[in-house]
This record gives structure tokens, C-alpha cells and sequence, in this order.
């Protein structure tokens, strides 16, 4: 069998140790998997989408109701949504609890980091992107969240929404960003994100004398075991999106009354509780960035690990890290349930 | 590369090269309904064209001998000896708007050519100009139905 | 083998997702000539009879009047925008539903101010009721109507009542007036009717518009009517007595669905009129919808009496023949075609010019009533050279009653 495209995306052999499912989780791929699907069932939804305040709602009812399989389309571009997230921070957490952050990774571990904001920044959009009540009261105290930042609040504000309150302008540039101007970002920091993988000598692993375990995979093999999983993966979307039908309200309307309780979609939960705490700049903004900026420290922690451990779960030196991404996690868990 | 036993085995139909022919159908039959599916997804209208009508103010307005072009309609109104009268505008050929002539209605783009009363008198379209209703209200005012 | 098996799974997704979006019912289109905006109500409401000859669902489709997301076809999303719930007649959100200058807030002077005039008619304020018993127990100087069943302004008041403020029992102190506000406020038009079928209607216009009767307890009806039964009437008037000395609502305790008999206000005698007839057979729109002013008293806005119909000893009846063929009694007779009216008949009008549409003087001089929900015909005579001698200024209803009650 000579080796076809998909192969030559893969190294010759990768250590087997590490290329279990059992240490990879299987996380990293099926970002890859899940941001494919993105592309091509949001490029399905632009066919019918129409980014005007008017016709925003409208054309996302039609979308799931009226169009034969337009629900399903749009299912499945929520529910990749949701999982690429979910993957993602498993993808993290897991190369932190396996050492995979240690140089020469600590690079990627920052791309990957940044991935993950641009992940977040394209969920919010595409949320947004509903237009109707049940994204009214995110939308508007998630961007009056940026009015709070001091000095240059008001600026980033006209910036970010194209006028005084969301209207047609701030419509047209969150569908600009999520269409196009964050998917540009995403794909291009994404395929360096993979090409790093391979230029650091893929999936972290020991330096090959202070392997115990010399066993390598090859690569049919591991596409072998790609597609498998990726037949898997579409057919577990398909099963979810069609019984669990994705969030949808009536159109906005000035005459609605308010509601009873707004609710932040749920990967901004966290943010929404700690804002209850008082200042917005200080807990909606700083606090926010704090975390970024604590995970972005992980790989600066001394002493860094002892090169015997990378690779395995859990290494001994690498306590401190463990213990911070457990705690984050943990914390930004128990914000978002409260 | 791995030498599969198929391969050198010339038995047809091994149970292995049948599950991976069996594997390979049953894709190509997944990936047939989601082309299926997908046709049916773009093949969805958004919009409906209704029938529409216009008023066209005052029958006084559209004296004896008057052929007007209502523009928004892309129609005629002719007043002769029969009436007031309507014809369509849109050349049945390729659909592009026809223009008033001396004594015909001329189109611009492939050259066909109607008599006023929309009968074609030369191709290349293979139909004549379609016929368009009025109706006259007892305040003597015009209303098109196309 | 892995991929096999993979392979299947797959397949068996894709199948279950064909045979899900295969599921719901095939969506049933409507685009209303009025809107032009296509709307999918009709996929499970397809049942609906019209709600009036005037509002054809092929012209006015539902989203016009009830809101609501025309293009859901999921149950709850659909519903979720609705305006008044199943009645978009409530006036909370009767503008939206039912106004528009072309449909029922428009101008005066083509007669298509229903919205206002009702919102500002004394059945909806309550401002009589509420005004007596506040002035009756001291609270206000003088019975003129300060507040009403909701805030509503009347920028050309002839009544001097400009605006009513809301009633509101939390800044009311005086113990009769709380038990008023527990006990008397359950018949302005906003208001929950009190439970029982003899009490049940909807709210605003549908309150008297739309016929309940008989209806099963919460069985939607989707009916608009200007033929308005007596019945509907009922669910509210003559249904018992408000006693001021208790502040307490007693019911009537005999047959709840009998005509007249023990509470029939004022004086418990009745004439021939009152059995046979329908209350809107003799009671006109200003009466019941209000003339646009805000009145302090019923006894303001109802003036219809025997006299209007029957005429005194010395005068015939006011009578006015049809010559514009948009005359408003033409519209009305159109809207319940019980009598075929034409330009050139001649109809009664009341004392302040109301057409009693239908009411017809014939060529013979001789009149006769067509039942607006019977479609009884009902010849009758004037007072004016018969044996009567009633004095022409003793025209209240009681007069009448002393010689015309009748027994059943």
C-alpha cells in the first residue's frame, strides 16, 4: 500500500506508548475531527443565514424547521461547537498532567492557548449570531462588559459593535468575525498549532535513551485507527443532534417583556457568577484574564521536569503544575455549577 | 508495507476482504444518503413568488391609443378600440423586458419580435407575450393582476 | 473488522437521522394577503374554522392578530411570542393585536376608533363602580371618576375626565373599600371572570365577542360575532347583586341560565322587549363600547329607553333614510347580514343619531325589528295615536312597566 495523503500528514512511526488511547485521550484529534465538521456545516448555514437584526431570527427558524435536514445541519454545528470546547480543555488538561508543556513544547503549549481563547471568542459569536431573546441579555452585558475596562472602554466598545447598542452594525461584525475573521486566526494558529506538533517530535515522550519502551506505531496503522475513530465520532454527532435539537427563542423584540432569569451561555457561567461579586472591570474582565494569564505561566513553573518524566501521567516533578491546573479546573467547574 | 493474505490468496472472497469490501459499501451507502440529504437541504425555497397586483390610479390616465409601460409590473397597458387591455413585458424567451416599437414589440436581447396584441410575430421565443388582467372598480380605477 | 463494524454504526446513524427529520408533519404553508409573510401555524392548527367573515384566514393568516413565530414548528417556540396568551383581544395587548389604522384603531371620523373607545368605556375602566363606592364611604369628595381598572387618558375629554389613575387596593385604607377590591372586581373587561360556566368569558374584546356558552370549562373557541347573545351579556350583568353593606358579590340563587327572573335590575318587572329580545337588539355600540370620552357612571353612557324605539304620545320615533352607500349601518348590517339593508331604506336612529340598523320603517309607515341574533322578525307599534297616555316627560322605563309588565 503506498502511502496516500493522509498518511504523509502523520511521521513515519510515533512512540506507542504514548500514541494509547489511554494517554492522548484521544482529545487532540478529535478537535481536528470536530473543527472540520465546524467548517463544513457552518458553511451549510451561511446558505440560509441572513445577518440583519430583521432577519437573523427568521432565518435560523427556517433553518431548523422548514429546510429539510436544516436542523440536523445546525444541530451538528452546535453540538461540535459545545464538544470542540469540551475536547479542548480536555486536550489541555491532559498535556499539562502528562508533562507536555515542557520544552521544546512550551511554544505549542502557548498556540494551543491561544486556540483555545479563539474557541471561546467563536462560540460567544456564533451564540450571538441566534439574535433572538435567548441570547438578548448575554449580548448585552457581555460587550457593555468591555465599556467597563478603563479608558479605552467606550473606544473598544464603538470597535467591537459598530455603534451605541447592539444593532444591524454589531450583527454584520460578529457574523464578519465568526465567519470569517476568527476562522482565518484559527486556521492558521490551528495548522501551526499541528505542524509544531510534528516539528517537536510528536505526541511528548522521553528523549529516546531514557525510553523504557522503545515499541513505535506506524502510520497506516494510526490512520487505520483515525478513520475508525472518525467514523465513530460522525455517527455518535449524528445520534446526538437528532434528539437533542440545539437552543433556539423567538425573535428579539422591543415589546418582549423581561425575563425572569438571563442566563450567560454556559462556558461564560463562571464569568456571570463572579460578576455577581461586584465590579464589572475588576471580575469580568481582570479576574477572566488572570486565569489566561495563570495558565499561560504553567509551563514557567521551576524546576522544570525531569526529562525521564514527560510523557507519562502525572510525573513527580511536575507537582506544582498539576496541582494549579486542578485547582483552575476545579474552580472554574464549581463557578459554573453554582 | 504489510502483504495482506488476500493478496497472494486467490481464493474470492475471503472472510476478511469481504468485511472490508462489506466496510467499504456501507460508507459508500452513508455517504449516498448524506448527498441525498444535502440536495434536499439546498433545494429548500426561502421565498414564493405570489401573484401581484398593481393600481394603476384613474382609467382617465390611460387615454384612447395610450400604450404605457408600467415599469414595476413590467407590463403594458394598451387602450384601443377594445378597451384597456394588458399585456406582459417579459419576452418569454429568456425573460428580458421588451420595448415599444412603431407598430410591435421589439425585444432587445435575442432579437424576437410580438405584435401588440403580444402574438409572437418572430422568434426566437416560441411563445407569444402573456396576456395580463385589469379590472376597472366602480370609481372608474385600474388595478393590474399579474 | 473494527472499520466493518464502524461502518455500520454509521450507516445506522445517518438511517435514524432520515427517519427523524421524516417525522414531523409535512409543514403546511399560508401566506396571508394582508402580511405577505408566509407563516406555518397551519401545520397543526389546520382545523380552525375562520374566526369571522371579516377576518378570513386566507387574508389575515394568525401571526397579524396573535403573534407569535410564524416559521417554528416547534409547539412551545411558536407559542412562546404570543400576545395575550390564546386571546390577543385582552387589552394589555389589544393595540398590537387588533389596532392599526386600517383595522380597529383608526380615525374617529371613519369610525374605526374601537380600541380607544373601549379602552376608555366605562364596562372597562370600572371607574363608575369604584368612583360610587369611594365617594359612598367617604374616601373621595364628589363621585366624579378619579381612578379606573387600569391608568387611561383621554386627550379631548367632553366629560372634564381627562385620565383615570389605576385603582390600587395597596393605598386604599378604608376596610369597605379592600373588601370591594377582594369581592367587586370581577367584571371589567381586564378582569378573570369568577370561576363557573354561568360566569365565563374571555377578556377584552373577545369578553363580549366571542360566545362561551356551553362551551366545556377551557375549551378554546375561535369564534368573533357582532351577533352578541344575550347569554354573553349575562356572564357579567344579571348574574347576582354587589351588596354595599357587606362589600360581598351574592350570587343569584335561581337557574343560573334562566332569562330574567329574581335579580333582574332595576325593578323586577319586565315587558314583552325584555323577554324576546336580545340586549343588543335595543342597546347600541356607544352604550356597551363607549363613545371615547371616560364617563363616572353608567348611568351616563346608557340612554336607550322605550321611548327611542316607540316614540312618545306625541312624537313618532326619529327615523332617517340610507343615502350614502358607506353609511355606517350599511358596514353593521354587512358584518351580520340578518337583514338585506339598501340605499334608500329607512331605519331608526336614537336621540344621539346612533342607526338602530336593524330597525326598518317600511313603505307603510309601520315598523318592524329584526332579531340581530334570533332573525326573528318583529313588526311593532309607535306610541303616537294609540290609547296611551303617558306623560311625554315621564319617559324612564318604569313608567312604561306599571302598564306593559308582562308574566311568564
Amino acid at each position: 500500500m503506498s502511502p496516500s495523503f493522509f498518511h504523509h500528514l502523520h511521521p513515519p512511526t510515533i512512540p506507542k506508548p504514548q500514541a494509547r488511547f489511554s494517554h492522548t485521550l484521544g482529545a487532540g484529534g478529535l478537535a481536528v475531527f470536530l473543527s472540520l465538521t465546524l467548517l463544513v456545516t457552518g458553511a451549510l448555514e451561511m446558505f440560509y443565514y441572513v445577518p440583519t437584526p430583521d432577519g437573523a431570527a427568521e432565518s435560523v427558524q427556517m433553518l431548523t424547521f422548514l429546510v429539510p435536514y436544516g436542523g440536523l445541519v445546525r444541530n451538528l454545528h452546535f453540538w461540535a461547537a459545545q464538544g470542540l470546547l469540551i475536547v479542548s480543555i480536555i486536550h489541555m488538561v491532559r498535556v499539562l498532567l502528562t508533562g507536555g508543556y515542557a520544552a521544546p513544547r512550551r511554544f505549542n503549549y502557548w498556540l494551543g492557548l491561544g486556540l483555545l481563547a479563539l474557541i471561546i471568542f467563536l462560540d460567544f459569536s456564533g451564540y450571538v449570531l441566534r439574535w433572538d431573546e435567548g441570547i438578548r441579555w448575554a449580548l448585552v452585558a457581555g460587550t457593555n462588559l468591555i465599556k467597563a475596562i478603563p479608558g479605552i472602554g467606550p473606544g473598544a466598545y464603538r470597535i467591537l459593535m459598530g455603534g451605541d447598542a447592539p444593532g444591524p452594525a454589531a450583527l454584520v461584525r460578529f457574523y464578519a468575525w465568526h465567519i470569517f475573521g476568527l476562522i482565518l486566526l484559527f486556521i492558521i494558529v490551528g495548522v501551526w498549532h499541528i505542524f509544531r506538533v510534528r516539528r517537536d517530535g510528536g505526541i511528548a515522550a522521553p528523549p529516546p535513551k531514557l525510553r523504557q519502551n522503545r515499541e513505535r506505531l506506524p502510520r497506516n496503522e494510526l490512520v487505520r485507527i483515525e478513520v475508525v475513530a472518525m467514523i465513530v465520532a460522525t455517527a455518535v454527532l449524528i445520534l446526538i443532534s437528532t434528539f437533542f435539537p440545539a437552543p433556539i427563542g423567538p425573535a428579539m423584540s422591543e415589546t418582549a417583556p423581561p425575563t425572569a432569569e438571563a442566563r450567560a451561555p454556559w462556558f461564560f457561567l463562571w464569568v456571570q457568577q463572579l460578576l455577581k461579586n461586584g465590579d464589572a472591570f475588576f471580575w469580568g474582565v481582570l479576574i477572566p484574564l488572570a486565569v489566561l494569564g495563570l495558565l499561560a505561566a504553567l509551563p514557567l513553573i521551576r524546576p522544570s521536569l525531569a526529562p525521564e518524566e514527560i510523557g507519562s501521567w502525572l510525573p513527580k516533578s511536575g507537582r506544582v503544575v498539576q496541582i494549579a491546573t486542578l485547582g483552575i479546573i476545579l474552580t472554574l467547574l464549581i463557578l459554573t455549577l453554582l | 508495507m504489510n502483504v495482506t493474505p488476500s493478496s497472494i490468496n486467490p481464493t474470492p472472497l475471503s472472510r476478511r476482504t469481504f468485511l472490508e469490501l462489506a466496510g467499504k459499501g456501507l460508507l459508500a451507502v452513508s455517504g449516498l444518503l448524506g448527498l441525498g440529504g444535502l440536495s434536499r437541504f439546498f433545494s429548500f425555497q426561502t421565498e414564493t413568488a405570489v401573484p401581484q397586483t398593481f393600481a394603476l390610479g384613474p382609467a382617465e390616465n390611460y387615454p384612447p391609443g395610450s400604450r404605457t409601460f408600467i415599469s414595476q409590473a413590467q407590463a403594458y397597458i394598451l387602450h384601443t378600440d377594445e378597451g384597456i387591455t394588458a399585456v406582459s413585458a417579459i419576452c418569454p424567451h429568456l425573460g428580458c423586458s421588451v420595448n415599444l416599437a412603431d407598430n410591435s414589440f421589439d425585444c432587445p436581447c435575442h432579437g424576437s419580435r410580438f405584435a401588440l396584441d403580444g402574438e409572437k410575430l418572430q422568434g426566437p421565443a416560441n411563445r407569444s407575450l402573456r396576456d395580463l388582467s385589469v379590472e376597472i372598480s366602480a370609481d372608474n380605477q385600474l388595478t393590474l393582476l399579474t | 473488522m473494527k472499520r466493518t463494524l464502524a461502518a455500520l454504526f454509521l450507516l445506522l446513524a445517518v438511517l435514524t437521522a432520515v427517519w427523524a427529520n421524516g417525522r414531523p408533519p409535512a409543514p403546511i404553508p399560508l401566506t396571508p394577503t394582508l402580511t405577505g409573510e408566509t407563516e406555518y401555524c397551519l401545520t397543526c392548527h389546520n382545523d380552525l374554522p375562520d374566526i369571522s367573515a371579516a377576518h378570513p384566514t386566507a387574508v389575515f393568516g394568525c401571526v397579524r392578530c396573535h403573534g407569535g413565530e410564524r416559521l417554528a414548528l416547534d409547539a412551545d417556540l411558536a407559542h412562546s411570542s404570543m400576545r395575550g396568551g390564546a386571546n390577543p383581544s385582552d387589552l394589555a395587548v389589544v393595540e398590537p393585536s387588533c389596532g392599526g389604522s386600517d383595522c380597529h384603531s383608526g380615525a374617529v371620523s371613519a369610525d374605526r376608533d374601537h380600541i380607544q373607545r373601549v379602552q376608555t368605556s366605562i364596562q372597562a375602566t370600572y371607574a363608575g363602580a369604584i368612583a360610587a363606592v369611594r365617594y359612598a364611604f367617604g374616601v373621595q369628595p364628589d363621585p366624579a371618576a378619579q381612578l379606573g381598572a387600569f391608568a387611561v387618558q383621554d386627550t379631548e375629554t367632553n366629560t372634564g375626565v381627562p385620565y383615570l389613575d389605576p385603582f390600587n387596593p395597596a393605598q386604599e385604607t378604608h376596610p369597605s373599600i379592600l373588601k370591594f377590591s377582594q369581592n367587586c372586581l370581577n367584571c371589567h373587561l381586564s378582569a378573570d371572570p369568577l370561576p363557573g360556566g354561568e360566569y365565563d368569558r374571555f377578556t377584552g374584546c373577545a369578553a363580549c365577542h366571542t360566545p362561551t356558552q356551553n362551551r366545556a370549562p377551557d375549551q378554546l373557541t375561535h369564534t368573533l360575532t357582532t351577533a352578541i347573545p344575550y347569554t354573553q351579556c349575562n356572564t357579567c350583568h344579571n348574574r347576582g347583586n354587589y351588596s354595599l353593606r357587606d362589600m360581598a358579590f351574592h350570587p343569584r340563587t335561581d337557574e343560573a341560565n334562566g332569562r330574567l327572573q329574581d335579580y333582574y335590575q332595576p325593578i323586577g318587572q319586565f315587558t314583552q322587549c325584555e323577554w324576546t329580545l336580545d340586549c343588543i337588539d335595543c342597546h347600541t355600540r356607544s352604550e356597551a363600547m363607549g363613545d371615547g370620552d371616560i364617563h363616572s357612571s353608567q348611568a351616563d353612557i346608557q340612554y336607550v329607553q322605550c321611548r327611542t324605539c316607540h316614540g312618545t304620545i306625541n312624537e313618532p320615533p326619529l327615523t332617517k333614510t340610507i343615502t350614502d352607500p358607506n353609511d355606517i349601518a350599511l358596514r353593521l348590517a354587512a358584518l351580520n347580514p340578518v337583514i338585506d339593508l339598501q340605499v334608500g331604506d329607512t331605519i331608526l336612529v336614537t336621540e344621539q343619531g346612533e342607526p338602530m340598523w336593524n330597525i326598518r320603517q317600511l313603505d307603510d309607515g309601520s315598523l318592524q325589528l329584526t332579531g340581530k341574533v334570533t332573525e326573528l322578525t318583529l313588526p311593532f307599534s309607535r306610541v303616537m295615536d294609540t290609547a296611551c297616555e303617558q306623560n311625554p316627560d315621564e319617559q324612564e322605563s318604569h313608567f312604561c312597566h306599571e302598564c306593559h309588565a308582562v308574566e311568564h
